[in-house]
């Protein structure tokens, strides 16, 4: 009997070595998302991100990740920001340090979480921070998360969620 | 009353035991469809299709194992819908003989998840890299909140099908001690609030099933002895919107799919969730066995903790749930696994099933979901 048949769940690839991040960034490298249309990235380095969604005029509804068309109605949709604060819905921490690309040797793993945004749309992504952080209704902000690196030395990046500070639990 | 033009009947099913034992595809695949044909005592020459089930493996590979059997000419048609796509080739094997296209039909799964390369390690992307146990564990942190759950219900949950498949020849996990709660919460976390014992084993395997229409089941039972065993309902939905949905890749998806699901599989059936024998769901952590008890009416929402430490949904209870393991215990390698279902259903409507007979058993409600964005019902009955 074995409790090990997990490799799916838990991930493959085995061990990880020890580092942190992903292989070949440079301190203070520029980054930019990895896939255009999810995050706005404003020049001013201090404006807030915020995710990219898609209106229904029809159903009144947002959508997250952009879609082609509204789920609901089939009409049409635009392109709208979201706000950039959000609330956790639930989280969780996964006990495997790699997650893409990306390692956790230090941490030997990362958290998750589903945030609810104020125009309705709930999104799934990784949370910042170590396990006890967290707690369900706590604001978190859009934050760019590293996943990979260009050619060129640029860090391509997903998004993930963060506490604000003075908010944190 | 089914919306089929003509019944259904399960007359043949057979395995290849689930393990990790890396055996290869091709005799996954033939040794179970060879039990399932012995079972029927059919021959592949007699299936007028074959429907074929598996997420891992090569371009062709239904068509190729297929040859194992036999060069018949029969349509074969490969099927996927992640983990629901052994039940999708079963509703499809259903429909076939339902509608009158075939006599007798095959539906098959094989596979083997360790071949499942690029979860959550390979890919860097914007979506799907997120390792599919947070999913699950997201459920199970929002299901504590919000009703109260302990993590102990979730650990009763999975030693309670640890412990139902310790006799089952075809599970994956065998344990040679009854597993306790407690040593289920002292396993590896995996993801919180869940360790490696609440994950479902995934590894290879094989099963098979064989529909045909009344009057080949009634030939088939005169011959073997067996009780018949009618397909009552078959139902299948996607995705609707629902407040807080989510689009970015696989999820567990919205829970009230498997509601609406079961509701239509009822209403085919004539009967409610109070007149089944047996459920069989995907359990590919305790979470969503605890949610299934409500989602599929068994009992009313927030009430289902009550069943597990009233030990209602354990074998001798009301309402047993997973009675060969489910996918935590009996596995669950992908396209397999919805026939192993069904496998454990018609063993046990035939009274077949040994030492986890459940007694009395007239009726078994199968349920599989797919990457969170397709849910398959079936309720088998005995005839």
């Amino acid at each position: 009997m074995s409790d090990e048949e997990i490799d799916f769940w838990q991930g493959k690839g085995g061990a990880v070595e020890k580092g942190a991040g992903i292989a070949g960034a440079a301190e203070g490298a520029p980054r930019r998302p990895l896939e255009p249309g999810y995050i706005d990235v404003p020049e001013d380095p201090a404006a807030p991100l915020r995710l990219i969604a898609s209106y229904s005029p029809g159903a009144d509804s947002y959508y997250f990740p952009r879609r082609y068309r509204c789920p609901r109605t089939e009409g049409v949709v635009e392109d709208r920001l979201l706000s950039p604060v959000g609330t956790i819905y639930a989280w969780t921490y996964v006990h495997f340090a790699s997650m893409g690309r990306v390692k956790y040797a230090e941490s030997n793993g990362y958290g998750v979480a589903q945030v609810d945004f104020p125009e309705g749309p709930r999104v799934q992504g990784v949370l910042h921070g170590k396990m006890g952080d967290w707690e369900i209704g706590m604001p978190v902000k859009v934050v760019l998360h590293p996943v990979a690196v260009a050619d060129d030395g640029t860090e391509l990046c997903s998004y993930a969620f963060e506490a604000i500070p003075g908010d944190a639990k | 009353m089914t919306h089929f033009a003509r019944d259904v009947y399960v007359v043949g099913v057979g395995m290849h035991p689930f393990n990790n034992h890396n055996t290869k595809m091709r005799d996954l695949a033939f040794v179970s469809a060879a039990a399932a044909l012995k079972d029927s005592r059919l021959r592949f020459f007699d299936m007028d299709a074959v429907y074929t089930g598996y997420l891992t493996g090569e371009v062709m590979d239904g068509l190729t194992y297929a040859k194992d059997l036999g060069l018949s000419g029969a349509p074969i048609t490969h099927v996927e819908n992640a983990s629901a796509t052994g039940s999708t080739a079963f509703r499809e094997a259903v429909l076939s003989v339902a509608g009158g296209a075939s006599e007798v039909a095959m539906a098959w799964g094989f596979d083997d998840l360790n071949n499942l390369t690029g979860v959550g390690v390979a890919r860097t992307d914007m979506e799907g890299v997120i390792l599919p146990a947070a999913f699950f564990a997201l459920w199970g942190v929002r299901r504590m909140h919000d009703r109260g759950t302990t993590v102990e219900t979730f650990a009763k949950i999975a030693a309670k099908n640890w412990n139902q498949a310790r006799d089952n020849i075809n599970a994956q996990r065998q344990a040679t001690h009854e597993v306790t709660a407690e040593e289920v919460l002292a396993s590896r976390p995996i993801a919180h609030p869940f360790t490696s014992k609440m994950a479902a084993a995934t590894g290879g395997g094989g099963a098979c099933a064989i529909v045909a229409t009344k009057e080949v089941a009634q030939r088939i039972s005169a011959e073997t002895g067996n009780p018949m065993v009618r397909v009552a309902a078959a139902a299948m939905e996607t995705e609707q919107y629902t407040e807080g949905h989510i689009f970015l890749g696989a999820t567990v998806g919205p829970g009230e799919m498997t509601r609406t699901t079961a509701r239509q599989a009822y209403e085919q059936w004539g009967f409610g969730p109070k007149d089944l024998s047996m459920v069989q769901v995907h359990d590919a952590f305790p979470i969503e066995e605890l949610l299934y008890y409500e989602l599929l009416d068994i009992c009313a929402d927030g009430e289902g903790d009550a069943l597990v430490h009233d030990g209602a949904t354990a074998l001798g209870g009301r309402i047993p749930f997973s009675t060969d393991g489910g996918l935590i215990a009996r596995g669950h390698p992908g396209g397999p696994t919805g026939l192993a279902q069904v496998h454990e259903t018609v063993l046990q409507l035939r009274g077949q099933a040994g030492s986890r007979q459940v007694e009395n058993a007239r009726s078994g409600l199968v349920q599989m979901m797919g990457g969170g964005s397709v849910c398959v019902i079936h309720i088998l009955e005995r005839a």
